[in-house]
């Protein structure tokens, strides 16, 4: 299967060369993708940092004694990791696996086939403009994510732990720069480019019926988490020795 | 959207205490919830082993990165095995098994309802939420806490690799460091999340499933459900039980103030 | 047993399914309830078997008004009633076997008879259940994957005739067999009907069948009865849509059980 989502992704990459790109069907699809996951990213990435922040302030009351530490460690922490994984999981599940049943379904009633006599070619008029949509929103949901994280977690901090919001940003701000920035936007593209392509291949694999959709949606939502957290883990590791 | 939410929410929950009710009310066999626990757990484990690895080695790489600024690194073993048993290791192995186990559930489930195998069950007169959802949603509600604690242990292991071949600790420095802040506490926290999470990844799949329609386009959108709200909610309760235990703990140590 | 439907009417949301349907069906009689696609042939059935509630009116089977039933009384109707689906609907983790004696292990299975069965009346039932649908002992520890759909079809059939039930009811029980199984069934069905006065309704869209074994039918268009009459006075009705429905089996006379 990783073989078939590798050859997946050189022929949706190739694609990119087809002129023009189809921007109804790309602009269609952030609609869907972004607009449409903007409101349950929003809502649970704001109970994430309002977590966050009640977490650290323990630690650090545990480790140092000390509360004054929460803005540093809470910010780093969620831009670096919590404002971005969390959302990224999540889409795993709302739009990996509805790409996936979506194709799949086409898939099994024959659609796809119906598609390919009509001389329209399943991958550029399917899998791309989705590659290229998701790209697009998901690096865009991140940052929103970041944001939603962070003002939650400033909440948090401000109505819990006495902090005024001043005082916060001025203990956050020597410990973020620019290179956090840098690896939220290049989390935020892999991940966008990664899941539509796993679960487009899996849709394509789908085959059987009912059972089919069912287990291909299944096998698409696992395989996209693990690849989440293993190319989180090595974008992690990359980001910490650059 | 918020109503949407909450009216789903409440769905669950009654599913949740119908389930219940069969299963109290009807004298049950453990052999089949027993074949269900083994079957759920032995096909995710490799799964979760393999994640567990990762997270707790994310997790690692960044707490390395943030206490090295402190000179603070002796610290790295403690603070990352609590905040992975506290926090994040739950949460996200809890998210694979939502694919994993939540998924899949709802896809079988979800088969059964389309290709009117559960109405032939009923019209058998045998009662489908006893038969088919029971041992199930008991069988998962166990193995996801099962699996929950062998990652949750995995992940230990995973940071002490990052720890001892990245940021070069000793291993034994690193492990010392540990019981200092996972205490009982920590642990007691890990596994009330795990046993909330288990439940709400058993019940909101056998929900979803049980009650798909339409064909393969159906099957697909209970599974898509499924995977979202069980997410969704397992964000919902990660806050929840996160402040009720700490304003426990916060009363604990009140208590224990006042009494010394 | 007799069924009785009693000013029934069936709406999902704005859209009227079954609109002020009342109608009887005599113990052993066969009766064909035709109808294009979408027209509540299939809703009519879930409504004897009390899988949906009517919005109005009610459902009695002998005596027993099916809309008021709670689960316990629902299921113990439901051991009476055999339902055969339009899917073979066989439980794919399960055998052939075990698919075939599921109803019997149920406690109280079948009428008159409440202590459970032996391993051994079991398998007897099973196979005697499965020669009746011409079907061998060969496939008992398959898998309903592993074999045809036209096999699973009969199985279905077999699995629901296992607990011998007083009311038969068949959604589409012809679709997707070959016209020597779909004889075999149309005869089935006769011969149930007529030596063991059980009771069969049949949802079907083909004309040919219903000629050749129904007693009665009926005709659902647009939510409403269309006509109900014995098989003679529905061949010399006027209705255009019964026209169209008989022509049908003169042009295709391949299909069914047309001789």
């Amino acid at each position: 299967m990783i073989l078939n989502i590798g050859r997946l992704y050189l022929q949706t990459l190739l694609r990119a060369f087809e002129w023009p790109w189809r921007w109804r069907e790309i602009s269609q699809f952030i609609v869907q993708i972004g607009l449409g996951s903007l409101p349950i990213i929003a809502l649970s990435t704001a109970f994430a940092g309002m977590v966050m922040t009640t977490e650290i302030a323990w630690h650090m009351d545990e480790a140092l004694h000390t509360i004054t530490m929460i803005p540093g460690f809470t910010g780093q922490f969620i831009l670096r990791e919590i404002g971005i994984v969390i959302p990224a999981l999540l889409l795993v599940a709302k739009v990996g696996a509805s790409t996936t049943a979506e194709i799949g379904t086409m898939k099994v009633t024959e659609q796809i086939d119906a598609l390919r006599l009509l001389k329209i070619d399943p991958i550029s008029y399917l899998v791309f403009p989705r590659f290229i949509a998701s790209i697009i929103s998901i690096a865009c949901l991140t940052f929103v994510a970041i944001g939603v994280t962070l003002a939650c977690a400033i909440g948090v901090a401000m109505l819990k732990y006495g902090f005024s919001f001043l005082e916060y940003i001025n203990a956050l701000r020597p410990f973020i720069g620019v290179k956090d920035l840098f690896g939220a936007v290049l989390k935020g593209l892999v991940f966008g480019a990664l899941i539509p392509i796993v679960s487009c291949a899996y849709g394509f694999e789908c085959k059987g019926g009912a059972e089919g959709v069912g287990n291909a949606t299944t096998n698409s939502v696992v395989t996209a988490t693990i690849l989440v957290i293993v190319f989180d883990f090595i974008l992690t590791a990359f980001l910490t020795w650059v | 959207m918020i109503t949407a939410i909450l009216e789903e929410m409440g769905s669950t929950t009654l599913f949740f205490g119908r389930v219940m009710k069969t299963a109290f009310h009807t004298q049950g066999n453990l052999q089949p919830i027993l074949k269900q626990i083994i079957g759920v757990t032995l096909r995710s484990l490799s799964t979760v082993i393999f994640a567990g690895l990762f997270v707790g080695a994310i997790l690692a790489l960044q707490f390395n990165q943030m206490l090295v600024q402190y000179d603070a690194q002796i610290f790295l073993g403690g603070l990352n095995t609590s905040a992975v048993v506290r926090e994040v290791g739950p949460l996200i192995i809890s998210f694979l098994l939502a694919g994993k186990i939540g998924a899949f559930t709802a896809a079988e489930l979800g088969t059964m309802r389309v290709t009117e195998q559960i109405e032939a069950i009923e019209c058998l007169g045998t009662n489908s939420i006893q038969y088919l959802i029971v041992p199930r949603l008991l069988a998962i509600m166990i193995s996801s806490l099962l699996l929950l604690i062998i990652g949750l242990m995995v992940s230990v292991g995973g940071a002490l690799l990052v720890a001892v071949l990245y940021a070069g600790m000793n291993p034994v420095q690193y492990l010392s460091s540990i019981p200092r802040f996972t205490g009982v506490w920590t642990i007691s926290c890990g596994l009330l999340k795990s046993v909330i999470y288990g439940t709400i990844v058993a019940t909101v799949a056998c929900q979803k499933g049980f009650n798909a329609s339409g064909g393969a386009r159906g099957v697909g959108r209970a599974v898509t459900t499924a995977a979202v709200y069980t997410n969704l909610y397992i964000v919902l309760a990660n806050f929840m039980t996160s402040q009720i235990l700490d304003s426990i703990h916060q009363f604990g140590e009140f208590i224990a103030r006042v009494l010394s | 047993m007799t069924i009785r439907f009693d000013h029934v009417t069936k709406s999902f949301g704005p859209k009227t399914i079954l609109n002020d349907v009342s109608f009887e069906v005599a113990e052993g009689e066969i009766l064909f309830v035709l109808g294009k696609s979408g027209m509540g042939k299939s809703v009519t059935l879930k409504h004897i078997v009390g899988v949906m509630k009517p919005s109005t009116g009610k459902v009695y089977i002998g005596s027993t008004d099916v809309t008021q039933l709670d689960d316990e009384g629902l299921a113990r109707i439901r051991r009476k009633c055999g339902m055969v689906f339009q899917q073979p609907a066989l439980l794919d983790s399960l055998t052939i076997y075990e698919n075939v004696s599921f109803g019997l292990r149920t406690p109280g299975y079948v009428r008159s008879l409440e202590r459970p069965l032996t391993e051994m009346e079991i398998r007897e039932k099973v196979i005697a259940k499965l020669r009746l649908v011409h079907l061998g002992t060969e496939i008992l520890d398959r898998k309903p994957p592993e074999i045809s759909y036209g096999m699973q079809k009969r199985v279905s059939l077999a699995r629901t005739l296992a607990p011998s039930p007083e009311i038969l009811l068949f959604d589409e029980p012809t679709t997707g067999l070959d016209p020597i199984s779909t004889r075999a069934v149309n005869q089935l069905i006769l011969e149930l009907s007529r030596q063991l006065k059980v009771t069969s309704v049949v949802v079907s869209h083909d004309m040919a069948c219903a000629l050749e074994i129904a007693d009665r039918i009926l005709v659902l268009d647009q939510a409403r009865i269309l006509a109900l009459n014995t098989v003679p006075e529905i061949k010399r009705s006027k209705i255009p849509l019964i026209q169209e429905f008989l022509e049908e089996t003169l042009q295709d006379p391949g299909t069914g059980g047309a001789r």
